[in-house]
């Protein structure tokens, strides 16, 4: 299957989903949702794992771009957006990262400047997952350099198809491509595409960054390889290992679902929360760091479980399972905050510690503060 | 799906910590260390009916489930109070059959120790230096019986640990291998939730450290060296609640599930209080590591904990053999 062909069926898929009522579970229904809870949601997502459904192709969208809109969209915006998103009729992607501008996102350098009704934008966004098939992205863009730096942004809806824009596809470690860079060259938006108000774009981005935590951290479903598939490889593998091998690979196996287990009820207590009304909290990072070391030691178990196949890029009959799944670990612990940068906000939000003097907070972003 | 406490658990888990900390100050570890009582000791907990939490109401007891006493037993484990409320869930689930020994269970009129091991030389059990009555297992056979304790230099005195030669018995049960079984991952499950209790005072203790405490001009949990080994000790007891409450849910609502619940927590118990007791430590650094400081009072109960009722290894075994045979589903 082409890529486009395949596409298009990854769009078809999400739409019958939606039509049969499974997407957009916990979003009102105002906007097209089914106005369920994230429990619900996680109970759809642990069936569609289980039935062997593909990840939505918009699950950016979904997760993060979408609860965006709603929250900071106008009344036309959201009209105009939130069902295409949920039927994939257009597909989102979220242009915040930049060369110069990673774990420090209020560093970016991409500007917006006022014309008249429109904005015009030049930079670089990079890192951006589906920007190759994306019909829309929300932009972070600096419209204040005279302010400090959180205090110069604002955030826009981006047509991907406008003239000035260029999406150029990442090849990733593993040798795909799953991520791309974009450029935007005298890109026209207009004003009525501004989601929020001028030098707002900071909180706006906050409420995109605590959905995607939620989204990443814990969906009931794990990330990377589902547990049951470790255990399904373990019931294969292990009796084919020396018994002194199987003893070690069994506590590769137990620290595995242990961990899993462990990060799968505590998405659950999370959402228990949420369904009652709360909003996503800095907790929601502990999901995100402790989802990703669970999906390390499930990866490494089923990798050892291999034997002399590990060595490999995949087995001899051709699985790759294991082996795309180590590969693909190392971009988990970067994306979507860096397990650094989340052990950052757990301290100083959950946890109350101080921050670390930061010297370029309150300067103006052109006095050099960069 | 919904994971939660519910109001009565919270009421209940509310009014236990203001009675641990009335009663059971961690300074009280550090006094049985050189002779001391436990505190707040086994009557006290007998009084106000932690005990027979999980015994029938027609055995006197309050006919609770096991999520009921680890909820309890959480807070009782943030002040390393003792006797243990293992004992407490592990007699309740072998004393089933027997309402007239549950009742001196829950009343406190016997001090109940369950031994591990031959009963005419046990494992090192809990609470087993003050017992009077011990429950064991001897040919398949449960049995109950008087008996000589022999504690060892304790490394944790808060835990009561005796090696005990049974000195009459008398066959409740035969055949009780299973019930044993059950008991024992009763007895894990309220295991990790005192662990977690303590994992969460030794973090909460070295987090109101690092608040204060300055170096270089600021708070140590500035830096991220200090904030980072912090945050990964909270994300720690986080994950272990998670487990501690399902493996206590499913004792009652899900018994398929126990066995592999139960051995899940207790392996992550013993990794997390062990790490959470040496953060401590490491943050308070050269104060954390003196005789006068609670630090090592939680040090020692992970260097104990962590080798009660199976190692970390042995659990995660089990947790695995039981995956590979079918137990996720």
């Amino acid at each position: 299957m082409d890529a486009a062909t395949a596409e298009a069926e990854l769009r078809r898929t999400q739409r019958v989903l939606y039509e049969a009522g499974l997407v957009g579970v916990p979003w009102p229904r105002e906007h097209g949702g089914q106005g369920g809870t994230l429990v619900q949601q996680a109970i759809v997502q642990q069936e569609l794992a289980r039935a062997g459904v593909p990840t939505l192709i918009n699950h950016i969208g979904l997760g993060m771009c979408g609860p965006t809109v709603i929250a900071h969209g106008s009344d036309d915006q959201r009209r105009r957006y939130l069902l295409r998103l949920l039927r994939a009729d257009d597909v989102w992607c979220q242009l915040f990262s930049e060369p110069a501008a990673g774990s420090d996102l209020a560093a970016l350098r991409t500007t917006a400047v006022r014309y008249g009704d429109d904005w015009v934008v030049n930079g670089q966004k990079v890192w951006t997952t589906l920007a190759h098939v994306a019909d829309h992205g929300i932009l972070l863009a600096r419209t204040d350099p005279e302010r400090p730096k959180h205090a110069g942004l604002t955030m826009f809806v981006v047509d991907l198809h406008a003239p000035g824009v260029t999406v150029r596809p990442l090849r990733q470690m593993i040798g795909s491509a799953g991520f791309n860079e974009v450029f935007f060259d005298d890109v026209r938006i207009p004003d009525s595409e501004r989601l929020g108000e001028p030098g707002e774009g900071w909180p706006v981005a906050l409420t995109t960054l605590m959905n995607e935590r939620v989204a990443i951290g814990g969906a009931g479903s794990d990330l990377g390889v589902p547990v049951e598939t470790l255990v399904a490889h373990a019931r294969q593998r292990l009796p084919q290992l020396d018994p002194d091998r199987q003893v070690l690979a069994r506590q590769a196996v137990g620290r595995a679902v242990v961990a899993s287990l462990a990060t799968r009820y505590t998405g659950y207590r999370r959402f228990t929360e949420l369904s009652r009304g709360g909003l996503p909290g800095p907790e929601a990072s502990a999901g995100k760091l402790a989802g990703t070391a669970a999906a390390k030691l499930v990866a490494d178990a089923g990798v050892r479980l291999l034997g002399d196949d590990a060595v490999h890029a995949a087995t001899g009959e051709g699985d790759e399972t294991w082996q795309r799944s180590q590969g693909f670990l190392p971009g988990l612990a970067i994306a979507g905050g860096t397990d650094q940068v989340l052990r950052n906000i757990l301290g100083e939000r959950v946890l109350g510690l101080p921050p670390e003097p930061r010297v370029d907070k309150s300067a103006p972003y052109a006095g050099g503060a960069r | 799906m919904n994971v939660d406490l519910g109001p009565d658990q919270r009421d209940a888990a509310a009014g236990a910590r203001d009675f641990y900390r009335g009663s059971a100050p961690p300074a009280a570890a550090r006094e049985a260390l050189e002779g001391g009582a436990v505190a707040p000791g086994g009557k006290a907990l007998a009084d106000i009916g932690f005990l027979g939490m999980t015994v029938p109401e027609a055995a006197g007891g309050a006919g609770g489930s096991l999520l009921d006493l680890a909820v309890v037993a959480e807070q009782g484990g943030a002040v390393l109070a003792g006797p243990s409320l293992v004992t407490a869930a592990r007699a309740a689930v072998l004393l089933a059959d027997a309402p007239d020994l549950a009742a001196q269970l829950a009343d406190g009129s016997a001090a109940f120790a369950v031994v591990d091991g031959p009963v005419t030389g046990s494992s090192p059990s809990i609470d087993a230096a003050g017992a009077t009555l011990f429950l064991g297992l001897d040919d398949g056979a449960l049995v109950v019986g008087e008996g000589e304790a022999t504690p060892g230099r304790p490394l944790d005195a808060t835990r009561g640990l005796a090696s005990v030669r049974l000195t009459s018995r008398r066959v409740l049960a035969e055949d009780a291998g299973q019930l044993w079984a059950r008991a024992r991952q009763a007895a894990a499950v309220v295991l990790a939730a005192e662990d977690l209790g303590a994992a969460d005072a030794a973090v909460q203790m070295a987090v109101g450290y690092a608040q204060q405490r300055e170096a270089f001009g600021r708070r140590i949990g500035s830096y991220q060296a200090v904030k980072h080994m912090l945050v990964d000790a909270w994300v720690g007891v986080d994950q272990l609640r998670s487990l501690v409450w399902w493996a206590a849910w499913a004792a009652d609502a899900a018994p398929d599930e126990l066995p592999l619940a139960a051995s899940a927590a207790e392996a992550l118990a013993a990794e997390v209080l062990e790490r959470a007791a040496e953060t401590c430590i490491q943050v308070h650094g050269g104060i954390g590591f003196t005789w006068e400081h609670d630090a090592h009072l939680y040090w020692r109960r992970a260097k104990v904990d962590r080798l009660l009722l199976g190692d970390a290894a042995e659990h995660l075994d089990a947790v695995a053999r039981l995956a590979v045979a079918g137990a996720l589903g």
